[in-house]
């Protein structure tokens, strides 16, 4: 995209410690910047399409573990590849603090935050108290962890039921329990901590008011080393199943105007305030119990899948600002700048049936065909004749569809999706027809508990 | 990540390499991404346990050691190791070659010593190509079974990128002098690199 000078010096050799659509989208940047990237792979991604003729470093067996997941196998073949930078992508090892310190420590700049910001963000209730200190509305809850039991009772009673216990340094939903009186506190308390002790070694609990049904708001962040911050907006990533998100769109359709204004820029003065380096993403729920404000949840220290959505909508890459910010430059732009146009809509396509409880489908791509409308933009890892293995997640591709306003942008959607030709495992495109065309998904009739036109035990 | 000995002394972890069927051998492969030094000499005898080199994944040094389950003498390579080589899982790090002598069950006194007596000396082809054993069609071969080679004697022709090259005997770990055994490439072969050409006994 235009705005990024390709002239600009960062680095020879960047390597990259990610696979599928993940390592396509940043080789591509390192191919507008010149620079020679290296991929790493695992044993079953060796002959993938995507290191077809590439410089290639082997970290292990197929079993991400051992490869993929590995900080010190990943920072050795960085290092002895002759790589000056990693780009972790999004996933495996993009928000592991270790990752991060052991590049720190053998001289490879780490395209992202500084560790001590991950690992900061990364535990829930300093980020909870850094955010609130700059501005942002938090879910109102336990002002850090839990003592005991007696405390718990103590704040439910004061901020009223239902609360949910969370584990400080949880994540994916696990960890967390629900209770609706104070009867439910004891076992809530109780479970969440042994849950939290098993999942993630640590049975500190902390304490939110449970919020049901909100909406699911995002604000895209990029900073420099210079303390210059900016937003490209945000996107409303409301459309999930088990917590896993299915289409995202920016502009939110139904936040107003006020509320957005003022967080996107309470959330840029929030990454300045923590010193935050790199392109992150802060995850707010629009509660709209009280009030219709967005409440911070959580920040996400790396890109993420769905980044495509707000460089439609800015014509900003994310990834050329990302490694340009890591070699020490400013933002190419400024806050005024950045100019947010027309509607955008991501789906993913998953390698999932949709009719048989979304049961992951590995297999051979027999037939292969993406659309190339304009207006569309299509990520993806897959040719004809690939073999998506069962060791890694199932996206396939993802359908970004831009238009000026969210009526074309869906109908441009749902022309790609009907030329999307996919044959040899089945796959969520025909969810996503039926989710867009419905009358639920037009009028912004759900919330993260339900799929919109997609009755749970369809075909079932 | 170093182990302790109960005497105090830091003793190196150890890693098993991984094990490829090769011909006649085995190929033994890096265990992990790192840099390989030290890397055993050509007509050493291997056995499991048998230390390979030292690999330095960041800074850690780490004994690669053989697996159980193979036996047999290092093949020389044409692009022997030297300095250090950074490997990426799976790399091949030593050929070794089985020797009959060396069954896995071997009894294991004195490794080292006496290693030529039963190692079986190969010479490799350096690059990949095709192996030509004679000059020309209608000309004798530069080598027959039974002769007597010395260092910097022609013994073929390979044909690499349409570029004939002569190949000289020598190289580490072969003696000055050799009898042929036996022309294990025929005429026209297509070669890889590190594949046997000839079978040897020191002189």
């Amino acid at each position: 995209m235009a705005r990024a000078p390709n002239k600009t010096p960062t680095f020879h050799r960047l390597f990259i410690a990610n696979r599928g659509e993940v390592a396509v989208r940043v080789a591509r940047a390192c191919d507008d910047l010149g620079i020679a990237p290296v991929f790493a792979v695992s044993e079953a991604d060796r002959e993938a399409p995507w290191v077809a003729g590439r410089e290639t470093v082997c970290l292990g067996p197929a079993r991400a573990a051992q490869s993929y997941l590995d900080p010190v196998r990943v920072v050795a073949a960085a290092r002895q590849s002759g790589c000056t930078a990693l780009h972790p992508g999004w996933g495996f090892l993009s928000e592991n603090p270790l990752l991060v310190s052991l590049c720190e420590t053998h001289g490879i700049t780490f395209v992202g935050p500084p560790a001590h910001v991950m690992h900061r963000m990364s535990k829930k209730t300093p980020a909870k108290r850094a955010m609130r200190a700059a501005g942002l509305h938090v879910i109102e809850g336990s002002d850090g962890v839990l003592a005991d039991e007696a405390q718990a009772r103590a704040v439910a009673e004061r901020i009223g039921y239902p609360v949910l216990l969370k584990a400080e340094s949880g994540g994916g939903g696990r960890g967390m329990r629900v209770a609706r009186s104070s009867g439910e506190i004891a076992s809530a308390y109780g479970e969440a901590r042994s849950e939290a002790r098993a999942a993630f070694g640590d049975d500190r609990v902390y304490m939110e008011r449970l919020v049901e049904g909100g909406r699911h708001v995002e604000i895209q962040i990029i900073a420099d080393r210079w303390g210059n911050v900016c937003h490209l907006g945000e996107r409303d990533c409301t459309v999930q199943r088990n917590h896993q998100k299915l289409i995202e769109e920016s502009p939110s359709p139904v936040l107003d105007d006020g509320e957005r204004q003022r967080t996107l820029e309470a959330a840029v003065q929030a990454a300045r305030s923590i010193g935050y380096v790199g392109a992150g993403t802060m995850e707010f729920l629009l509660d709209e119990q009280s009030g219709k404000l967005l409440r911070f949840m959580e920040m996400n220290c790396r890109l993420q899948v769905e980044h495509c959505v707000s460089e439609m909508r800015s014509s900003i890459d994310l990834v050329h600002e990302q490694i340009r910010v890591a070699a020490g430059h400013r933002l190419s732009f400024s806050q005024s700048d950045v100019a947010l146009a027309g509607h955008a809509i991501e789906c993913r396509i998953n390698a999932e049936d949709p009719n048989n409880d979304f049961r992951p489908a590995p297999g051979t791509i027999t037939k292969w065909h993406v659309p190339s409308d304009a207006g569309i933009r299509v990520d993806t890892h897959v040719t004809e004749g690939y073999t998506v293995p069962p060791h890694y997640d199932s996206l396939l591709c993802k359908l970004i569809a831009h238009g000026p306003d969210r009526n074309a942008a869906i109908d441009r959607m749902l022309a790609a999706l009907a030329e999307l030709i996919c044959e040899g495992v089945p796959t969520t495109a025909a969810m996503h027809c039926t989710i867009l065309a419905s009358e639920a998904f037009r009028s912004h009739r759900y919330d993260t508990r339900t799929i919109p036109g997609w009755s749970a035990g369809k075909g079932s | 990540m170093a182990t302790w000995t109960p005497d105090g002394r830091t003793k190196r972890p150890e890693l098993a390499a991984r094990m490829a069927n090769h011909g006649d051998g085995w190929q033994l492969l890096a265990p992990t991404v790192g840099l390989f030094r030290r890397g055993i000499a050509p007509g050493a005898i291997v056995r499991g346990g048998v230390s390979l080199g030292e690999l330095d994944v960041l800074g850690v040094l780490h004994d690669v050691v053989a697996p159980d389950g193979c036996a047999g003498v290092v093949a020389p390579v044409a692009d022997q190791h030297r300095g250090e080589v950074a490997v990426g899982f799976g790399q091949p790090l030593v050929l070794i070659v089985a020797a009959a002598a060396l069954a896995p069950t071997g009894e294991g006194d004195e490794p080292a010593a006496g290693a030529g007596e039963h190692a079986r000396l190969v010479f490799p082809a350096p690059l990949s190509g095709r192996f030509y054993a004679r000059p020309g069609p209608d000309r004798a071969a530069f080598v027959t079974v039974g002769a007597e080679i010395t260092r910097g004697q022609t013994i073929g022709l390979l044909e690499v990128m349409k570029t004939f090259n002569r190949l000289t005997y020598g190289g580490s770990g072969l003696p000055e002098r050799a009898r042929v055994i036996a022309i294990l490439a025929k005429d026209e072969d297509d070669v890889e690199a590190g594949t046997a050409l000839l079978e040897l006994a020191p002189l």
